[in-house]
């Protein structure tokens, strides 16, 4: 039964068996991810069908109203409206009618595709087969709720990422102990919720289909599917220099102990492990054995690390990561399970995770450095990566195609470019692009990663899909970029093209000296980059003293304890997240220290606005003013999005600006500044009065461990 | 972007004795082409596809829908010493091409430990599965006749194909055959009605509702 076998020991294969899999599973990765990025796509088509019918599950329309289009609907078909998955009424112009003859909404219809096209259908079943502990109902339960995160997963992935896992140190770090507050977000996740996550593990990546070059028999045929594929993807090429290196290497395969231990039921241990986290243990690789040998010796083509991916898959880091985060990002299902807590729990471990990566020294584990280069793509602002001299040059041509109206950035190559990894002295480069000011996922686009090369040759075309009236005002940031497998990406240099004075009529190749980002691009501090302002009111009120107070002794419990109001009014000039330039913001508050979840509030979601006004007022009951100075408002603002996680916006933290904090099982430094500070002192100094602000957003909420 | 240019990515596995004809069958399959050495496969493998799907109502009659549907078709060892890598790929595969050697009554006799092999590991206890008898080209030496397979076949309820890798014979439908299946396995999973369809004229398989598939559609 599959519940027995918890590892695959790998030991038995020899150097050469080893190898030939490692490739194999290469090429599945490849696959997997050229999949991801088109499941991914796929989503952001329904978010689009969705965003433009009703919203879902709001139910504040008339029964007479189509809850798509919102038309009227004929008398005569109310009837028999009502989409019997989502339990809309709908407007006959809004079904969708099935082989079957019976119907469905045209969301449901959208969804119930995607299902398919996406292999939901197939993940949800094998979630399902081989999450569940005989016996143990109630675990059992939530796990038909709740798919896991990480049920996109497969045997080939977990293989890999084991060889990948490098132990180093050897000694895997012990779990850390979750913290409360992690934990309680973690159970609080609602079916809802849940499969927003579990369906939300894409990865923009983007090199695919460049198959690793195999050697001796297999290579003919292999040379048959290149050319077959070679009809879908003409340009990309094999990265051929990377044969002759194969050979070099394999000299070394010494013949030490290497068992290549699979943990192939990692992710359903953990969830078994109810509500005790910390007991979970992953299977890893044993410290002994040298995987590393093995990797240098047996991958050419690495595989893409997590290192850049943008927010999307940030749970799907936080996992790779597992060992480091002891598995905080896992839920635990089983535990009790409150409906109605909607979408909430992808902002939370966004939060905690990032609050904790930034928190966490960058020579921990690899794996946990895995995480650091994901969030850093996210906040690609924080200026989270490793770097090293700029050197070298990109060689490429800009021109807008007037027939598909996109302005199309053809990258060719670059030249003796710096090592990202200058103590192994080798470069994995990527060119990404952003057609500046947006600096958004939408607005990211990027080549493939060229293996071990300073030298790499691309011949990739990135396009944007964009009005050429728009191009002026804007620029085009091109940045090279080495692709660090088990650490974080390096940043290899960047050129800013002006697009309004520039010819775009034809394509003119440019060969352009990369630069290293400007000093001030750097952001010293999370203020370097400008992300808005948030205006909000703070007042503390007084407990009334008339009420039954000095009656009994237990005055100083009751006395004291008055309420914080926090009065979240608008956000000015926020980032645009979505295509049109526009954000659907909300903003979330969270008051430090806190026992558990009480302290979340979240304002409603204001959309398509990049200045949204909330007004929505925050209440914290029972907080005295001597805990507020020891304590720390956290606010962060996010761009909704319904099936992805949601992304920051940036945030303030409020607080006396000294001492620490403990934010969960951590002591953190408060590190408010300014009017943060002075804010906070205001609304202590005078009880009872509004004391109104507006603050810069950060761009990141990244906190200093405490001493 | 032409890298995902398809609408479905269907994962098939082959699986069965060492020597059955695994590996040169996908080959036959993919690159139409025999290869007559044998060269023991290594754990596991993959050969890819892309094919044109054309959807076909419950009653049969084609809907004139084509999809793309890119084929990722998982080769494993037949050798007992990688069945614990091997099966453990079993569990990601949506079809499975059950394959024996129809001139080895042996492998035919271990189709019944494969069977409970994929109920254990494969996504589900009854995942979609055709037999295969390769070697069909082999007559003189022939093993295992049709009717006793067939027989098996009709058994577990699964089709039954005898194909060659060498003449390529039955080979493409074979295969077409298992998408078949998954495809309508998945639109049986996704388009299942919820049990409370209040508008539903659509008529629902019941009986073998697994709590699992029911959550599908939301």
């Amino acid at each position: 039964m599959p519940e027995a076998v918890d590892m695959i020991n790998l030991g038995f294969l020899s150097d050469s068996e080893r190898e030939l899999i490692l490739e194999v599973l290469q090429r599945d990765e490849e696959l997997r991810q050229a999949e991801e990025q088109r499941v991914r796509k796929l989503k952001t088509e329904l978010l689009d069908v969705r965003r433009k019918g009703a919203k879902r599950g709001s139910g504040r329309y008339s029964q007479r109203v189509c809850g798509r289009c919102l038309e009227p609907i004929s008398r005569l078909s109310v009837f028999n409206s009502q989409c019997k998955l989502c339990n809309h009424n709908v407007c006959c112009n809004c079904r969708t009618v099935l082989p079957n003859g019976s119907w469905l909404c045209n969301v449901c219809t959208k969804e119930a595709d995607l299902k398919k096209r996406t292999g939901d259908w197939f993940y949800d079943q094998k979630v399902n087969r081989f999450s569940s502990t005989p016996g143990h109902d109630i675990v059992r339960v939530s796990l038909k709720k709740n798919p896991l995160v990480k049920k996109r997963e497969t045997t080939g992935e977990i293989l890999l990422r084991s060889t990948e896992m490098k132990p180093n140190p050897p000694s895997p770090r012990p779990n850390p102990v979750p913290q409360p507050r992690q934990k309680k977000q973690m159970v609080n996740k609602s079916e809802n919720s849940v499969s927003i996550a579990s369906r939300e593990s894409f990865e923009s990546k983007d090199d695919v289909w460049s198959k690793p070059a195999r050697s001796d028999t297999e290579s003919a045929e292999n040379a048959s599917i290149t050319s077959s594929k070679a009809e879908t993807e003409s340009g990309r090429g094999t990265p051929e220099q990377q044969r002759g290196d194969h050979s070099a290497r394999s000299s070394p395969a010494g013949s030490s102990v290497s068992s290549l231990t699979v943990p192939v039921k990692a992710d359903i241990i953990s969830t078994e492990g109810t509500n005790t986290p910390a007991e979970v243990k992953l299977a890893r690789p044993s410290p002994e054995l040298d995987v590393d040998r093995l990797f240098k010796k047996s991958i050419r083509r690495a595989p893409k690390p997590q290192g850049y991916v943008s927010t999307l898959d940030l749970r799907d880091e936080c996992d790779t990561a597992k060992t480091s985060m002891g598995k905080r990002s896992h839920s635990v299902p089983g535990l009790d399970i409150q409906e109605g807590e909607e979408e909430e729990e992808d902002i939370d471990s966004l939060v905690s995770f990032h609050k904790r990566t930034m928190a966490s020294s960058p020579s921990s584990l690899g794996s946990s450095r895995n995480t650091l280069g994901s969030l850093m793509s996210i906040y690609s602002e924080a200026g989270d990566f490793d770097s090293v001299e700029v050197s070298g040059d990109v060689v490429f041509s800009v021109h807008y195609d007037e027939n598909t109206k996109s302005l199309q950035v053809f990258i060719k190559e670059c030249h003796e470019l710096a090592y990202g990894d200058t103590s192994r002295r080798l470069s994995n480069p990527y060119v990404k692009c952003y057609l500046l000011p947006d600096k958004s996922r939408q607005s990211k686009r990027k080549t493939s990663i060229k293996r071990n090369t300073v030298n790499p040759i691309y011949n990739e075309t990135l396009k944007y899909s964009i009005n050429r009236s728009k191009l002026i005002m804007r620029s085009l940031l091109i940045s090279v970029w080495h692709h660090g497998r088990l650490s974080r990406n390096a940043f290899l240099g960047e050129v800013e093209i002006a697009l309004d004075c520039r010819d775009l009529g034809s394509p003119q190749e440019d060969c352009v000296v990369l630069m290293s980002k400007a000093a001030s691009v750097v952001p010293t501090s999370a203020f370097a980059q400008y992300k808005g302002e948030l205006v909000i009111s703070l007042k503390y009120i007084t407990p009334k003293k008339s009420t039954a107070v000095k009656i009994k002794g237990n005055k100083a419990a009751s006395e004291e304890s008055g309420e914080l109001h926090v009065l979240i009014k608008e956000a000015k000039n926020l980032i645009a997240m979505k295509p049109g330039g526009t954000s659907d913001s909300f903003v979330k508050g969270y008051l430090f220290p806190t026992q558990s979840k009480t302290t979340k509030r979240k304002t409603s979601v204001v959309k398509k606005n990049l200045n949204p006004h909330y007004n929505h007022t925050f209440v914290y009951k029972e907080v005295t003013l001597e805990q507020l100075q020891r304590m720390c408002l956290e606010l962060t603002v996010w761009d909704k999005e319904a099936m992805m996680s949601n992304e920051f916006l940036g945030g303030v933290c409020l607080s006396a600006g000294q001492g620490t904090v403990k934010i969960g099982k951590e002591e953190v430094e408060l590190n408010s500044v300014g009017e943060e500070v002075s804010l906070w002192q205001k609304m202590m100094q005078y009880p009872d009065s509004w004391a109104e602000g507006t603050l810069p957003l950060r761009s990141t909420m990244g906190k200093e461990k405490g001493k | 972007m032409t890298d995902g240019d398809y609408d479905y990515l269907i994962k098939l596995l082959a699986l069965g004795d060492s020597g059955v004809g695994k590996t040169t069958f996908l080959y036959r399959y993919t690159d139409n082409k025999f290869n007559p050495k044998f060269i023991t496969t290594v754990g596991i493998d993959f050969r890819e596809k892309r094919v044109v799907y054309t959807a076909s109502n419950p009653n049969g009659t084609t809907t004139g829908k084509t999809f793309k549907v890119h084929l990722q078709l998982w080769d494993t060892a037949g050798q007992e010493r990688f069945r614990s890598l091997t099966t453990a790929f079993f569990r990601d595969a949506m079809g499975f091409l059950l394959m024996f050697d129809l001139t080895s009554q042996q492998s035919f006799l271990n189709v019944r430990n494969w069977m409970s092999q994929l109920q254990a590991n494969a996504y589900c206890e009854n995942p979609d599965i055709v037999l295969v008898g390769n070697k069909a080209d082999l007559s003189d030496q022939r093993e295992v006749q049709e009717k006793q397979a067939k027989e098996l076949a009709d058994k577990y309820g699964i089709p039954y194909f005898e194909t060659s890798a060498a003449t390529g014979a039955e080979v493409d439908k074979t295969v077409i055959t298992l998408l078949d299946l998954v495809m309508k396995r998945m639109e049986q999973c996704v388009d299942k009605p919820p049990a409370e369809s209040a508008n539903g004229n659509g008529a629902t398989k019941l009986g073998d509702a697994q709590p699992v598939e029911k959550k599908c559609a939301c």
